[in-house]
């Protein structure tokens, strides 16, 4: 679920801008974890989504460089009181990096921080919501009944600001501010028992009220356009092609619409199809929905109802990433990140690896903070089990070690890897540092938690 | 010499006065600060005990700007919590208390005893956004509601810190001498809650605690869908009390204190009120835990002020400042100052702000301040060379 504002007069943003010069910024409350093997990590909703849990904040600044720092120190406190969420801590060096080219071009105004244990609930939504014209009152926000949302497998709040300045004056400047909310909910049907066939699930039957407890009252009134967007992915589309011509002769179903196979509650307003669909792949499908017709006594609630069970999976990434600790004892150890290429089914990706001279390329941003102490020399990389010179792979790579309470240590890295690859590992040793008692959590006894690394397929 | 003669006169007299003079400023507003101190899920209780205060206070009328909320951990979103995103404090689960509009202003490890002591005191770095901070006066009622484990003369921040009841006596000194608030309402739940108060002697400070010295604060029920304990017995007989009342209730704080039954608390309440003038019977609840102002009617919404009026009410601790000086910041100054704000704040100026008003109207006599003050520089001199020709 996905709602897109564009505000240029919040008083709010306005002052904010003026003090602040941030030229981007990106800030992520996240709980869960994006379960890449169900939910896919190819297509846009999952590249565009995904987000370390925790609280992930970025933010370019149009300042001096030497200005940089102060400004994100303020910026990490305003931001903690707006939404309710120790945002602040990120505010101590040793806190936050300056990633030079693997998360985004920047030169040196971008930086970059991250709180993975920081708990995301009701006071971190509600400011987001705020921001938006009808808050949670009208419209499609008004299906944001906490305890559901909450119940959620995945939850993941996004704001999203860009200045733009038009001309040199900055007359007819303005910000965009983009909200996202991602939830991956389970219909209460399939919550007595999940039923799957090695991998691949059975597709339940759901409807908006029976997911959120809520339907949708008509728009808001401050909305240019409500919509609501059902899309079935190229895979599910060219699933149900071939079941429904099952035994009968295949003929090039142009004007295929789904509906043998299921019924929508609401007929939706228009059906999008993707443009590029090459020959012999479906394209997929997008039915939208217009929420202005809808009323308070005839509320929106899209259900969609199965009429025979269908079992799909998601399309996989070409490489299923995990990162995961070795060693034992409190003094050393070692973190590994794995790339294991998944079981392809789609048959354009294994035309494609199949071609020679075929390269992936992967992108890795890593944070570590200061009292793990990597040994960046000691890096191994692992091709299919044996290992090969880190050279022969690494296209580029750029390493920051941790200063002890300064700053955290840092690794950007692109990997060139052929594309028949089974499985790639790196691992680096650490040392465990040693903390002041003060520098311990009040609840050490969970252990430390390591930020997510970013792993991308550019 | 005569102009230095009467600046002493003047500081000895303000002196004399000061006790007085602080106490008669109005109440205007009111404040919250209610802590919850306990990390970890088994103290579910200590979090639903704050957030039942939250909801009462915000219910009789305290906005969400004007309460400083300090939760330890987060129950609601908490992996071990059945019903994510609610916090009940009773067993029939009939009130969510982490309803859709809550705002946390300290959270997780931000729950110091540094942090606490800096919201009292209001010592804070530069960046802390005003919705972190007690920005009390003069004026102000202070709740200041804990609750956590205790125990002789502490109470315990997030397992690994001690707040002492000398901190909290340093920290409500400090903001009695700041004039951060008029009257504060301390009120405490955790075992020996009153040995916490020991060593505050502050005026106008009013102690409750939940249990005596060597007795412990007992929870009142546990709720078997949640798993835990969900309220402590003396907040609950609080919330019971104040269930009944709303906005406009006239229920006096001795009648809350002595709504405390020690047998159904298995504990006895202790409240300690040598250093708060008003008789208890004549306070109402909702002076600390409502907003409710008296007001007041003026005829005419923007009334005029005298702009030497409201010098006054602006001088602030102007000792080592000059006449010229202080000319510039009272224009400054007056333009801040609301001018409804200027009768109530006229008789509650700090002694050094009295001598510099006698001071300066004896200034405003002398028909040539500017004379005046160039013969003070003049004056000046002579002592210089008094005092490097004893230093030499």
């Amino acid at each position: 679920m996905a709602s897109t504002t564009t505000i240029s007069s919040l008083n709010l943003f306005l002052r904010w801008w003026r003090n602040f010069r941030v030229k981007e910024m990106e800030l992520s409350f996240t709980q869960g974890r994006w379960n890449y093997e169900r939910w896919g990590g190819f297509d846009t909703m999952s590249s565009n989504n995904a987000k370390p849990p925790g609280v992930e904040l970025w933010a370019v600044f149009d300042v001096p460089k030497e200005q940089v720092d102060a400004s994100w120190k303020n910026l990490t406190h305003t931001l903690s009181g707006i939404f309710c969420a120790s945002i602040n801590f990120l505010e101590s060096s040793s806190m936050y990096s300056a990633p030079d080219w693997s998360f985004r071009q920047a030169s040196g105004s971008l930086r970059y921080g991250m709180l993975p244990r920081e708990a995301v609930c009701t006071e971190n939504l509600t400011p987001w919501l705020k921001l938006l014209p009808c808050r949670d009152k009208a419209g499609i926000s008004s299906l944001m009944d906490r305890p559901s949302i909450y119940t959620s497998l995945y939850y993941s709040q996004r704001l999203h600001l860009t200045s733009i300045a038009s001309d040199l004056e900055g007359l007819n400047s303005g910000i965009v501010l983009e909200q996202t909310l991602t939830v991956v909910l389970h219909p209460s049907s399939q919550r007595t028992g999940l039923t799957h066939f090695s991998q691949s699930y059975l597709q339940p039957s759901w409807s908006l009220s029976s997911i959120f407890g809520r339907k949708v009252n008509g728009r808001c009134v401050l909305a240019k356009s409500s919509k609501v967007y059902l899309q079935l992915e190229r895979g599910l589309v060219s699933q149900l092609k071939k079941s429904e011509n099952y035994g009968a002769d295949y003929i090039a179903s142009e004007g295929y619409d789904g509906e043998a196979n299921f019924e929508l509650s609401v007929n939706p307003d228009r059906v999008l199809k993707e443009e590029h669909s090459r020959n012999g792949i479906s394209s997929s499908l997008l039915y939208e929905f217009s929420v202005d017709k809808y009323s308070n006594s005839k509320p929106f609630d899209l259900g969609l109802t199965w009429k025979f069970p269908v079992i799909w999976s998601c399309q996989q990434a070409p490489l299923h990433a995990s990162r995961f600790l070795m060693g034992s004892g409190n003094e050393r150890g070692a973190i590994a990140i794995l790339l294991k290429s998944t079981d392809l089914n789609d048959s354009s990706l294994v035309a494609n690896s199949a071609m020679d001279g075929c390269e992936l390329r992967v992108n890795i941003f890593q944070v570590v903070p200061w009292y793990i102490r990597v040994y960046y020399h000691s890096l191994q990389l692992f091709v299919d089990d044996q290992l090969k010179a880190v050279g022969a792979f690494v296209e580029k790579i750029h390493v920051m070690p941790s200063k002890d309470k300064i700053s955290p240590g840092m690794m950007e890295m692109v990997l060139k890897l052929p594309c028949g690859v089974k499985s790639v590992a790196l691992t680096l040793d650490f040392d465990k540092g040693f903390l002041h008692i003060d520098e311990y959590p009040p609840d050490a006894n969970q252990g430390f938690d390591i930020p997510s690394a970013a792993i991308g397929f550019p | 010499m005569s102009i230095f003669l009467l600046l002493f006169i003047d500081i000895a007299t303000a002196y004399s006065s000061h006790s007085s003079s602080a106490d008669t400023a109005k109440h205007t507003n009111n404040w919250a600060v209610l802590v919850c101190t306990s990390r970890f899920w088994f103290n579910y209780r200590h979090m639903a005990n704050t957030l039942s205060l939250y909801r009462t206070v915000k219910r009789l009328g305290i906005p969400d700007e004007r309460i400083i909320l300090m939760l330890a951990d987060d129950m609601a979103c908490n992996a071990r919590n059945k019903y994510p995103a609610q916090v009940f404090n009773n067993e029939n689960h009939r009130l969510n208390l982490y309803g859709d509009n809550v705002e946390v202003d300290y959270r997780g490890y931000e729950v110091t005893v540094e942090n606490f002591l800096r919201v009292l005191t209001g010592r804070h770095e530069t960046a802390v956004p005003r919705s972190k901070r007690l920005l009390s006066d003069e004026g102000s009622h202070i709740l200041l509601y804990m609750t956590g484990h205790g125990g002789d003369e502490f109470l315990k921040f997030q397992d690994s810190e001690e707040l002492q009841s000398h901190d909290l006596a340093d920290a409500v000194k400090q903001m009695k001498e700041k004039r951060r608030f008029k009257e504060l309402l301390i009120m405490v739940d955790t075992c020996q809650a009153a040995t916490l108060f020991n060593q505050l002697h502050s005026p106008g400070v009013l102690a409750i605690g939940s249990s005596m010295k060597g007795e412990n604060s007992y929870s009142h029920h546990l709720d078997s869908d949640v798993g835990v304990s969900v309220v402590d017995r003396f907040t609950f007989y609080t919330l019971a009390f104040f269930e009944r009342l709303n906005m406009y209730a006239n229920a006096s704080l001795s009648s809350l204190f002595t709504s405390y039954d020690p047998k159904t608390m298995m504990s006895t309440a202790y409240y300690r009120t040598d250093l708060y003038q008003r008789r208890l019977d004549e306070v109402p609840v909702t002076n600390f835990f409502g907003s409710v102002m008296e007001t007041i009617h003026t005829d005419s919404a923007y009334r005029a002020t005298p702009r030497k009026m409201s010098n006054r009410a602006g001088i602030s601790m102007a000792v080592e400042k000059t006449a010229q000086d202080d000319d510039r910041r009272t224009l400054i100054d007056s333009d801040v100052q609301d001018p409804t704000s200027h009768t109530m704040t006229k008789d509650q100026n700090c002694p050094f702000t009295r001598t510099m008003n006698t001071f300066f109207e004896k200034v405003e006599r002398i028909e040539h301040p500017d004379s005046l003050v160039n013969y003070g520089l003049v004056l000046m001199l002579p002592l210089l060379m008094v005092s490097v020709w004893l230093s030499s």
